[in-house]
């Protein structure tokens, strides 16, 4: 075993590399892709915020490019430090959410921040990774004939539980759904039986009734509602989604032109500068500019999963997939809200959306896969 | 069981495989994404488009000028002006107490009114203008402009307001311009009445004629946000308001001021009455004034309550528009008609005497006539010269109520005229039919006999009055008065009196202002006070009983009526028409509580005959292009 490992050291990189020869193996063309989707984020929110550079693009672009030094930083420590730190970060990540719950600063009626004194931090954003980290690892200590155990089940259920309770409580529905279906992807990846699997359609069919029926503030019932019936509130929570879609449809083909967007001068698409960002491009680029945005996604998303292939150790591919999961799931829901497809949940556009945490979470995300890929002849240890 | 390399294997093909599942998944929902974007901007990209515009445009509508009012020479009676007004944008406003209090360092505040605009600014959208002041002067309007720098979010504004110049002569005619009520906005359907900011015509001419002088509404397009605040504006001449038209009346204004001032008295006010100045070839209306006036800017900016109460108490009534609504006995006045009928009838002799002992006895009634001790022998001539009631006490009973009420109704009493200004009254002329279905009870010789003399059941207004001079004057056609210019009338019909019995009675007349002994003759003549040759006038004096006279007062003849009360004092009334053989203008006027008989309102009808034919002969229309007698 130690022999196989040195043979694959020689042959490949290694955490004994120099910085520089590390930097030369680092996948730039996933760093460039993630800056590309960043820029177009800060090209957007400064036609959100009607061309002033203070509301928000500059401050979006400062942070892509912190986010993308932190990236780089976070690529270059080596991956069994990471295997090592996944459950730390995954406590500091629970502790800073218990924290919320005592401690939090309430905005809009959700108590989701937490007030560093220098910053303002959401750890939620930062469970998202810390999930991800957590059940990779889980997965890969966890003997393969455990995965479809009750007890190794069990285990999985129990990381994802406590997060997804807490962020349910501040409340904020839609990053509790992200982090239950990044961990029922990284179970699904991990080879769970397909028998378990139908099992488990049926018990969450029946708990999500009940769910709905008990567990659902009336605002948050309300939205689901809504999306399935936008007449019932055309002032209020439909209101969103119809000018959201009246934004996107009257862009056309070729949109109206940079800055030129009417639903967006008259303000008529509430948060498009975060959440509804999309309508923006949708309207002023149009279809041309929509397709180019999912494209420039799509690749991104590409990347990553070729990168997963590369990787050797189960906690890298987990950790690869499980992270890209996620960074999909954000777009999905929001792409799916803001085209009427799903209710509106509150879920940012990942890179474009304005919004500190989110970005650092998301590009620190990526930085965790170059890191994965970049060290894929590390061996891990496994105590099977 | 196996080695971990084993088992890390096994688990690599094992997520490979799920990964191309999931990475499947992940592609069809972006084809999902996709097809719905290609559904949204390209399928219902039209349907889209459309909305978009709506949301984007709104339709403002532009509030087209209000047409003027103006009298025959083209004087403005009703005018649009200049209101300076003050506003205030509450979201520009940070400290809005601070800023009252400034603003009313300089235009003074009243508690109500910050109570008011308080309300007004928590009840409205922030961005929505709150009227502060309106209809300020000049001297204060440029005050607060000066300071503006220091009064954030208020907007001065130079908006159309309308404005009475004529001090309230014409308040009665013009009417006045309000907000459209529920009931107006239910049977009018122009938009326009929906305007917050829009007035119509409520009363008078303004509401008559208010399809003339309203104009039509135009249209802004105008680009909005969200919050309805407009963003810019698209000029669009195609859709520009049309401004209404001018509406021109017959009146004289200057007479009309002149008729008022003659109203004036030393000690208690203008006297409360209405006069009526008609041209009798025409009918149409130089003067048509109640009196005492109120002045109708008041309720442009707004009465206070202390106002309203004054003008609601004032036993005079100045909102009450004597000239046409108010009803009262013509008195002997009258006593044309009974005359005309006697004379048509064929029943009496003009020549024959008639003896006035100053009262009859009809069952066991005494009728008195005016003067106690009696006329003595009377003719119809001298009978109406001495306005004595016994001769027509006596004549009525042969000639009968009927055939005296048609006469009266041939004259044009009882009848109410569509001259444009709202309110009218018909008067009555009474018949038997009348008081059976009015009162129930049948007619009585007693009703006859206080009908001849204009009292009893018999009303009539000063325009009644002046329209039976004018077509006593006439001689040939039923005369009807004319308002508004341009207003559709018919032809007149003809009066169908005989031209003869008509001399006699227009003889009587002349005999009751230019002959000694005549109640209303005066030693100045009448040509001497125009300082006119040879117009002569002619005319009837009348005294409307307020009360029932006691037969005991009748009977000791103590009636000093100016020193009755007020309210209780005589109406002194006056028709009268000049010039005598050329006739021009009839007039007719009533006091109420005139005082001293008919004295009064006989001046008041000679001083503004005689204005009106001076008038006329010194500002003949033809002499002005714009005199515009259609």
């Amino acid at each position: 075993m130690a022999h196989q490992g040195q043979s694959f050291r020689s042959a490949r990189s290694t955490s004994g590399g120099s910085l520089t020869t590390k930097l030369y193996e680092i996948n730039w063309l996933l760093l460039t892709l993630v800056c590309l989707v960043g820029l177009v984020g800060v090209v957007m929110i400064f036609a959100a915020t009607d061309g002033i550079w203070q509301r928000g693009a500059f401050q979006h672009l400062t942070r892509i490019g912190l986010g993308a030094i932190a990236m780089l930083g976070i690529a270059m420590i080596d991956i069994r430090i990471w295997y090592r730190l996944a459950y730390p970060i995954y406590i500091i990540g629970i502790i800073l959410l218990v924290g919320v719950e005592f401690a939090g600063v309430s905005v809009n009626g959700s108590v989701r921040w937490l007030d560093l004194g220098v910053a303002r931090l959401q750890p939620s954003e930062i469970m998202k990774p810390a999930i991800v980290l957590a059940l990779a690892r889980y997965y890969h200590d966890l003997p393969e004939w455990r995965v479809s155990h009750v007890w190794g089940l069990l285990g999985a259920l129990f990381l994802m539980i406590v997060p997804m309770a807490l962020i349910f409580r501040q409340p904020d529905l839609g990053t509790t759904l992200l982090l239950a279906a990044t961990g029922v992807a990284i179970v699904f990846l991990a080879g769970i039986s397909w028998r378990v699997i139908g099992f488990a359609s049926v018990f969450a069919t029946i708990a999500i009734t009940v769910f709905y029926q008990f567990g659902l503030k009336a605002y948050q019932k309300e939205r689901i509602l809504t999306f399935l019936d936008p007449s019932r509130d055309p002032a209020g929570a439909s209101y969103h989604i119809t000018q959201s879609k009246i934004a996107l449809g009257s862009g056309g083909v070729h949109g109206k032109g940079y800055m030129k967007g009417t639903q967006r001068q008259g303000e008529y698409v509430p948060e498009n500068r975060t959440d509804f960002i999309f309508t923006v491009i949708g309207e002023e680029f149009g279809l041309v500019g929509g397709f180019m945005t999912l494209g420039l996604y799509m690749a991104v998303i590409g990347v990553c999963i070729w990168l997963s292939l590369q990787c050797k150790e189960v906690f890298s591919k987990l950790m690869i997939l499980g992270l890209t999961t996620t960074f999909t799931l954000y777009i999905f829901i929001n792409l799916g809200m803001v085209m009427g497809l799903a209710p509106v949940v509150g879920v940012p556009l990942p890179l474009i959306s304005y919004g500190g945490t989110v970005i650092l979470a998301v590009m620190g995300g990526f930085g965790l896969i170059l890191s994965a890929h970049l060290h894929r002849g590390v061996e891990l240890p496994r105590n099977g | 069981m196996s080695s971990p390399v084993n088992q890390n294997q096994k688990d690599k093909t094992q997520v490979t495989r799920r990964t191309a599942i999931l990475g499947a998944g992940g592609l069809g929902v972006f084809g999902v994404l996709g097809a719905r974007l290609y559904q949204l901007q390209v399928l219902q990209a039209e349907d889209y488009q459309a909305l978009s515009e709506n949301n984007r445009f709104n339709f403002n509508m532009l509030l087209p000028e209000r047409g003027e009012i103006r009298d025959r020479f083209g004087r403005a009676l009703a005018k649009n002006r200049q209101n300076f007004r003050l506003v205030m944008i509450p979201e520009r406003t940070p400290e809005i107490d601070l800023t009252l209090d400034r603003v009313a360092e300089i235009n003074p505040l009243s508690e109500r009114q910050r109570n008011r605009i308080i309300r007004d600014i928590r009840q409205n959208p922030k961005f929505i203008p709150i009227l502060i002041e309106d209809n300020m002067d000049w001297k204060t309007f440029s005050a607060l402009n000066m300071r503006l720098h220091d009064l954030p979010g208020i907007v001065s504004e130079a908006g159309q307001g309308r404005a009475y110049p004529k001090n309230g002569v014409f308040s009665h005619v013009l009417g006045y311009i309000g907000r459209a009520g529920d009931r107006d906005i239910e049977s009018d359907t122009d938009p326009l009445l929906r305007q917050p900011t829009f007035r119509i015509g409520k009363t008078g001419v303004e509401a008559s004629q208010e399809k003339t002088l309203r104009g039509a509404s135009g249209q802004l397009k105008v680009e909005v946000n969200a919050r309805g605040r407009i963003v810019r504006e698209w000029p669009d001449p195609q859709t520009r308001a049309t401004s209404g038209k001018d509406v021109w009346l017959t009146l004289d204004s200057e007479l009309q001021e002149f008729a008022a001032k003659q109203f004036a008295t030393e000690d208690e006010g203008d006297d409360s009455g209405g006069i009526c100045v008609i041209d009798v070839i025409t009918g149409e209306l130089r003067t048509l004034l109640s009196m005492p006036t109120f002045d109708a800017n008041l309720f442009v900016s707004g009465l206070t309550q202390a106002d309203m109460d004054q003008l609601n108490n004032d036993p005079k009534r100045p909102q009450y528009n004597k000239a046409i609504a108010g009803g009262y006995p013509p008195a002997s006045t009258f006593k044309m008609a009974v005359m005309l009928a006697a004379l048509e009838s064929g029943l009496i002799d003009r020549n024959d005497p008639i003896f006035c002992g100053g009262k009859i006895r009809l069952g066991n009634r005494n009728f008195h006539c005016w003067k106690r001790q009696g006329h003595g022998k009377m003719d119809m001539r001298d009978a109406l010269k001495n306005s004595c009631d016994t001769y027509f006490y006596d004549v009525s009973q042969v000639v009968g109520i009927e055939a005296i009420a048609d006469v009266a109704r041939r004259l044009g009493l009882g009848e109410k005229y569509q001259i444009g200004v709202g309110g009218g009254i018909s008067g009555i002329v009474p018949t038997a039919e009348w008081k059976q279905n009015r009162l129930g009870t049948g007619w009585r010789m007693g009703d006859t006999l206080n009908s001849s003399i204009g009292q009893g059941f018999v009303l009539a207004t000063p325009l009644q009055l002046a329209v039976m001079t004018a077509r006593i004057a006439n001689a040939q056609s039923a005369v009807k008065p004319q308002l508004v210019i341009g207003q559709e009338m018919e032809s007149f019909k003809p009066l169908d009196f005989d031209p003869l019995h008509l001399a006699y009675v227009k003889d009587a007349m002349w005999s009751v202002t230019s002959e000694p002994g005549g109640t209303a003759y005066r030693t100045q003549s009448f040509a001497q006070t125009l300082g006119l040759e040879d117009i002569q006038m002619a005319g009837k004096t009348g005294t409307g009983q307020v009360r029932g006279i006691s037969m005991t007062e009748r009977a000791s003849g103590i009636r000093k009526n100016s020193k009755l009360p007020w309210k209780l004092r005589d109406h002194s009334i006056f028709v009268g028409y000049a010039p005598f053989d050329n006739p021009r203008f009839a007039v007719g006027t009533i006091v109420e509580h005139g005082g001293s008989g008919a004295k009064r309102a006989a001046d008041i009808t000679r001083a503004v005959l005689g204005e009106a034919l001076r008038r006329d002969g010194v500002i003949s229309p033809l002499s002005t292009p714009e005199g515009a007698l259609k």
